[in-house]
């Protein structure tokens, strides 16, 4: 599985040690990482979001206990945020808080890791989770598309779409919609040039999901 | 009914009865003195008046003899008249001596010198029939005859009352005469009868029929009269002699006698009266004995402390009934024994009966009492408390020893199961603070060995992408990285484990709720509380439901937070109270929770104080370790919840954790 290149590991640990050593090692591994000292400054840079855009793939390495805002504090404000699918979690946890850790997992974190780490088989959860951000990314992006070439549709073309999508012939539309054959065929032809499909099966396929 | 009414009637009867009784013996006594004394008195009378008789007639006698000498003297030598006129100066009761011839003619006479001749007014001759009578009575006895008595009037208008008296003249044993005497009954009275008699008392001489003939004797001075007649027979006359005693009215005491019987009877009254009193006042503190005795029996059967008496010989002289129902002997059963009193174990005998002598010697036992064993009658062995004093009778004498037993088994039971909890309390508080220690040390250890780990990882990582040039270089740098990262795994596996030697009782999890949690740690809370001077308030619903946790833990938990709590409410607390309650939290999703909280009135948290309060091995005490709160975190998060703090309203500090409802998914 390939790393989007774009991608970019937040790391939120209280232990600067444990911070910079995993930095250096997604770095030997050619992950780019952003380091935080505590949960709060990390809420603090999502709500002043400039420099992390929601297109990028990323992941959250979270340390489950800090002072001040705890780490599973911070996860409860990213499930309130609908953030678990761009942002996977990735409890770092002691012996301790395993029980912890595996009730958030439960709850849609992506993975926990026992400290001290097999480290690669780290960097391998952190690469999936990247790509499983990237992949919801990339749903979402043609979501967006979709609704976008949507909007574009005008309403007699809608209709004609939906007509199309259920699979009746043109001669059925145009009698359904009491308009010609011919004019079928141009709005058709406009639907599918607009929706960027070539025939009505994709058109379908991509409507599905909707 | 019978035994209380009774009494009362018949006491209601009888000192009527005995009153009356009293009164009319008292009566009956009085009026019997008094007869006896008038019987006395009458019968002295009667005996004067026989005196006054007997005298009368001895006088009579001796001037018949007179005469008869005046008869016989020889009158050639002096003449009759002149012997006769001496006589009459010596018998002043003759009014004169007559000499009668056989015929009875008046052959010489003499009058009295002490008064005027008597018969100068009518004349003798008027009482010849009587001097006739007497002279025949004088003649046919030979001896002296008596005439009746006859009333002469006087010329001063009184009158006289006179007898004759005729003695026969016998010459040569031939009457020739006779002599008569007329004597004045008057003046029989005053010159016969003795002083004595007359003095208090008057004579009288009376006919038969009552008819008074003369008197003499002093006036009468009373209203009570006592009278005696004596019969005077003379020869030719009979007459009758009364005793007239004028007594006054009878006395109240007309005598010693009567006067001793009725001081007596007063005295005596006096003494019944006194009785009487006594008796109820006797009846009074007999009554209030019996109330007393009453009450003291409530009281001795009230207790629970057995009560238990043995005189100086050591034998059992009381005991109680709770004493009876703590060994399970009857009383009768214990009463009277001796050493070894029934209750003794047998195999304490020697060391009680050691005891018991010193106590017997008169070594005051300890006032604070005596923790002894007891033995029930089933075998049972049981501690008691045994507080003994000395019996002192109402003389002051000590006649034994009185104790007072406690039967402590339930007690010693409470403190046994109490000491245990604690103990076992105090074995997790323990436990907990290692698993704690280990716990802090784990994760502290963690962190720089991850970061080791990571190192060796991101190193060997440069490596297989060629970042050394030289292979055997490579080689041996891989090699040694490798090493590096297996011995950081190693120390990570040993702490791991030594980690999960110490937890290994985290899964304990049972349904348990909270008002039972609460009641586990209560005692030990109450017990510092008592100590430090805080109230405790509880807000606990009845109906909240159970929450899954480790039970011993959260104790722990609670135990902590409330001891933190107490000791934040130092000296300068106004109000120290220590409240604990139990609420439904805000659920989530998948889960329901109960909040608790402990919340004291202390000084609060300082600002600095607060962002290092759960940080491992800070304390603001000075015998803390700094783990207390850091251990509390730990156990609350380990069960899901959250352990938070915030300053109580007015003053003071509220913490709070949380924990999954049994049943629920956590």
């Amino acid at each position: 599985m390939q790393p989007t290149e774009d991608a970019l590991v937040f790391i939120v640990d209280d232990d600067a040690g444990v911070r910079e050593a995993l930095a250096w090692l997604l770095r030997s591994r050619r992950l780019p990482s952003q380091s935080f000292e505590s949960a709060d400054a990390f809420a603090e840079f999502l709500n002043s979001s400039i420099a992390w855009q929601p297109s990028q793939p990323g992941c959250l390495l979270l340390d489950v206990r800090m002072p001040g805002m705890s780490g599973l504090a911070l996860f409860e404000q990213l499930i309130e945020r609908q953030l678990l699918d761009v942002l996977p979690v990735i409890f770092l946890t002691g012996h301790a808080d395993v029980p912890t850790a595996v009730d958030s997992v439960k709850r849609g974190a992506f993975d926990f890791c026992e400290k001290p780490f097999s480290d690669n088989a780290l960097v391998d959860r952190i690469e999936q989770a990247l790509a499983r951000s990237a992949q919801t990314l990339q749903a979402l992006r043609t979501k967006q598309c979709l609704q976008h070439n949507l909007a574009d549709l005008t309403e007699r073309e809608r209709d004609v779409m939906h007509l199309v999508v259920e699979g009746l012939p043109n001669k059925l539309i145009a009698d359904q919609l009491d308009i010609s054959v011919r004019t079928v065929e141009v709005h058709r032809a406009r639907v599918f040039d607009k929706m960027n499909v070539k025939s009505a099966v994709e058109l379908a396929n991509l409507l599905r999901g909707e | 009914m019978l035994f209380s009414i009774a009494p009362r009637l018949g006491r209601r009867v009888l000192w009527p009865v005995l009153v009356l009784l009293v009164l009319s013996m008292l009566s009956t006594l009085v009026w019997l003195a008094g007869r006896y004394e008038v019987t006395q008195v009458q019968s002295r009378i009667e005996r004067d008046a026989a005196d006054a008789v007997s005298d009368i007639r001895t006088a009579l006698t001796r001037n018949v003899q007179s005469l008869q000498a005046l008869q016989y003297a020889n009158h050639s030598a002096a003449p009759w008249t002149q012997e006769a006129s001496i006589m009459l100066r010596e018998h002043r009761e003759w009014l004169r001596l007559e000499l009668r011839d056989t015929d009875l003619r008046v052959v010489n006479s003499v009058d009295t010198p002490f008064r005027a001749p008597a018969f100068t007014r009518f004349g003798r001759e008027a009482n010849q029939p009587e001097v006739v009578q007497a002279c025949g009575v004088a003649r046919r006895q030979s001896g002296p005859g008596y005439g009746a008595s006859t009333y002469v009037p006087q010329a001063n208008g009184l009158g006289l009352e006179i007898m004759d008296m005729c003695l026969p003249v016998i010459t040569d044993g031939q009457l020739t005469g006779f002599t008569v005497a007329t004597y004045s009954l008057g003046e029989i009275l005053v010159n016969m009868v003795g002083p004595q008699l007359t003095r208090s008392q008057e004579v009288s001489f009376t006919e038969s029929d009552g008819t008074r003939l003369a008197m003499h004797g002093t006036a009468r001075r009373g209203s009570r009269v006592f009278i005696a007649k004596q019969l005077m027979d003379l020869p030719g006359h009979t007459m009758v002699l009364r005793l007239d005693s004028w007594r006054g009215a009878p006395d109240l005491f007309p005598n010693v006698l009567t006067a001793l019987v009725t001081a007596m009877a007063i005295a005596l009254v006096t003494v019944l009266v006194m009785l009487a009193r006594d008796m109820r006042r006797r009846q009074r503190v007999e009554l209030d004995l019996a109330d007393a005795l009453a009450f003291r029996k409530a009281m001795e059967d009230s207790l629970v402390t057995g009560l238990r008496a043995r005189d100086s010989e050591g034998r059992i002289t009381y005991v109680n009934p709770a004493f009876c129902e703590m060994v399970g002997f009857e009383a009768q059963e214990l009463i009277g024994k001796s050493i070894p009193a029934p209750y003794w174990p047998p195999e304490m005998v020697d060391e009680y009966g050691q005891r018991q002598a010193l106590r017997l010697a008169g070594n005051a036992p300890p006032r604070e009492g005596a923790e002894s064993v007891f033995m029930r009658k089933n075998g049972e062995r049981f501690p008691v408390m045994i507080f003994e004093a000395p019996l002192i009778n109402a003389l002051g004498e000590q006649t034994g020893w009185m104790g007072a037993v406690l039967d402590v088994s339930e007690q010693r039971r409470v403190e046994e199961v109490s000491r245990a909890s604690q103990e076992r309390l105090q074995a997790t508080a323990r436990l907990a603070t290692v698993g704690e220690m280990a716990s802090l040390l784990s994760h502290e250890l963690n962190q720089p060995l991850a970061a080791i780990s990571s190192y060796a990882t991101g190193s060997m990582n440069l490596l297989q992408e060629g970042a050394v040039k030289d292979p055997h270089l490579a080689e041996t740098l891989s090699s040694a990285i490798q090493r590096i990262g297996q011995q950081a795994e190693r120390a990570g596996k040993v702490i791991k484990s030594v980690h999960d030697f110490v937890r290994r009782r985290d899964q304990a999890r049972e349904a348990v709720t909270p008002r039972a949690l609460l009641d586990d740690v209560m005692p030990l809370v109450i017990l510092q509380a008592r100590k430090l001077g805080v109230r405790v308030v509880v807000h606990c619903l009845s109906d909240l439901p159970a929450v899954l946790c480790d039970r011993t833990m959260v104790e722990q938990v609670l135990l902590n937070l409330a001891r933190n709590a107490m000791q934040a409410m130092t000296g300068d607390t106004p109000h120290k109270v220590l409240t604990l309650s139990v609420r439904p939290a805000a659920s989530s999703a998948n889960s329901r929770w109960v909040e608790f909280w402990v919340a004291d009135l202390g000084h609060g948290i300082p600002e600095g104080v607060a962002e290092k309060l759960f940080t491992p091995f800070f304390t603001t005490k000075q015998e803390g370790m700094g783990l207390g709160l850091s251990l509390c975190r730990t156990v609350v998060e380990q069960h899901g919840g959250f352990l938070s703090h915030h300053a109580n309203n007015p003053r003071g500090t509220v913490f709070s954790f949380t924990l999954p409802q049994s049943g629920t998914e956590a």
